[in-house]
């Protein structure tokens, strides 16, 4: 497994500190750190009302939905994908440790500013993830207290 | 995989309903998502056709506090069950914590049954998984139907193993045993973070089953009706 199990605190600030820089160069509207499995790891930016767990499911979903269509062209995977709308757009780029950068933007900017500041941005948050996961390797791995058969630990 | 944030306190974990075609895995998040009023819940989503047949996945995310200090975000997951979806059912099982493995428990199921368990496992394969390493419970679905399948046909068909998953016998629709079986799914996912983990949540090992069936039971019945496999 080539993914990322955990975020520090710090690592959580530095990746977030990333994304403003992104969002503030490319004037987007909104950016996120997540995961190929649909797990958000940081965001940056205003949705509005929008449920960010789904947006990253489906973000995620619609990444993987093109991963067939990539390897029948002889592509490993597509290393960005453009959703065009109206008035809002989607650009979704691969990252390393199984991680994409989604990117919601309007009419305030345009795909090539994005795309341009996306591209840098990458680079810095695939350095970022690989120290994450260093990290990653030589924590402990998380314990608590509890055996969580309480009627607290019960979804009801 | 699961992804603990301890910036925000969280960890989100992904379970997927896996199972047949119409075997009552939609029907499970549509239940939980009406059931459930305590946890903090989303919306339900469902990428389905006209038909309502799952064309990708149905979502429905948890935040929950069953574990002190930290959100505990369950994020729910079906398959689509029908054959043509394979590359789907392999996207959908990426970065899995855990499966919940529904069975229709019709009698003419029993073969879509047997060859989307095995078809779970080829996939898990492919994620470079197995059920050895993703905990997993069982689900005997549609136990009000007339002509059900025993449950101890169902125990030696889909879990005469040494180590026996726990299994749940349920109504979806009326969402009896949907809510025992998201709950020992999560039990199970979250005892790996437990310093004192309980035997009986940990262990696949010996039941505490709620269709618990001892194995000298687990003869299997001959089917009367169908074509169920043994």
């Amino acid at each position: 497994m080539t993914g990322i199990g955990m975020l520090t605190a710090e690592d959580q600030m530095a990746i977030e500190q990333r994304l403003a820089d992104f969002l503030a160069k490319s004037e987007a509207q909104w950016s996120a750190l997540v995961d190929k499995g649909g797990n958000l790891f940081a965001q940056s930016g205003d949705t509005g009302n929008l449920d960010l767990s789904i947006l990253s499911a489906l973000a995620a979903g619609s990444f993987a939905a093109t991963h067939e269509l990539a390897k029948r062209l002889g592509e490993s995977e597509f290393s960005a994908l453009y959703h065009e709308g109206h008035g809002q757009h989607i650009l979704m780029s691969a990252l390393h440790h199984e991680c994409l950068l989604v990117t919601i933007f309007g009419e305030r900017t345009n795909i090539g500013l994005v795309r341009f500041y996306a591209q840098q941005v990458t680079v810095s948050l695939n350095e970022l993830l690989q120290q994450a996961r260093e990290k990653e390797a030589l924590a402990t791995p998380l314990q608590i207290e509890g055996d969580f058969l309480n009627d607290q630990a019960t979804i009801t | 995989m699961a992804f603990i944030n301890y910036s925000s306190r969280e960890i989100q974990l992904k379970i997927v309903y896996y199972g047949a075609a119409l075997c009552g895995k939609t029907t499970n998040l549509v239940t939980l998502h009406k059931q459930i009023t305590h946890a903090q819940k989303g919306e339900l989503v469902s990428l389905a056709t006209d038909a309502d047949r799952t064309l990708f996945f149905d979502f429905l995310s948890l935040n929950t506090k069953t574990l002190p200090g930290f959100t505990t975000r369950f994020q729910l997951y079906t398959v689509p069950g029908q054959a043509i979806y394979n590359t789907t059912r392999q996207l959908v099982l990426k970065g899995v914590d855990g499966i919940v493995f529904v069975v229709d428990s019709h009698w003419d199921k029993m073969a879509d049954n047997v060859e989307s368990f095995s078809n779970l496992q080829e996939n898990l394969i492919e994620n470079h998984l197995s059920l050895v390493q993703i905990p997993y419970v069982l689900q005997y679905n549609k136990r009000d139907i007339p002509n059900a399948a025993p449950i101890n046909y169902l125990e030696f068909t889909f879990n005469n193993r040494a180590n026996r998953a726990l299994a749940f016998e349920s109504v979806a629709a009326t969402g009896s045993g949907v809510l025992e079986t998201l709950n020992a799914a999560a039990r199970l996912l979250l005892a790996k973070y437990s310093k004192t983990p309980n035997a009986n949540v940990t262990g696949m090992s010996q039941p505490n089953l709620s269709v618990a069936v001892p194995p000298s039971d687990m003869n299997p019945p001959v089917p009367t009706t169908g074509n169920a496999v043994a």
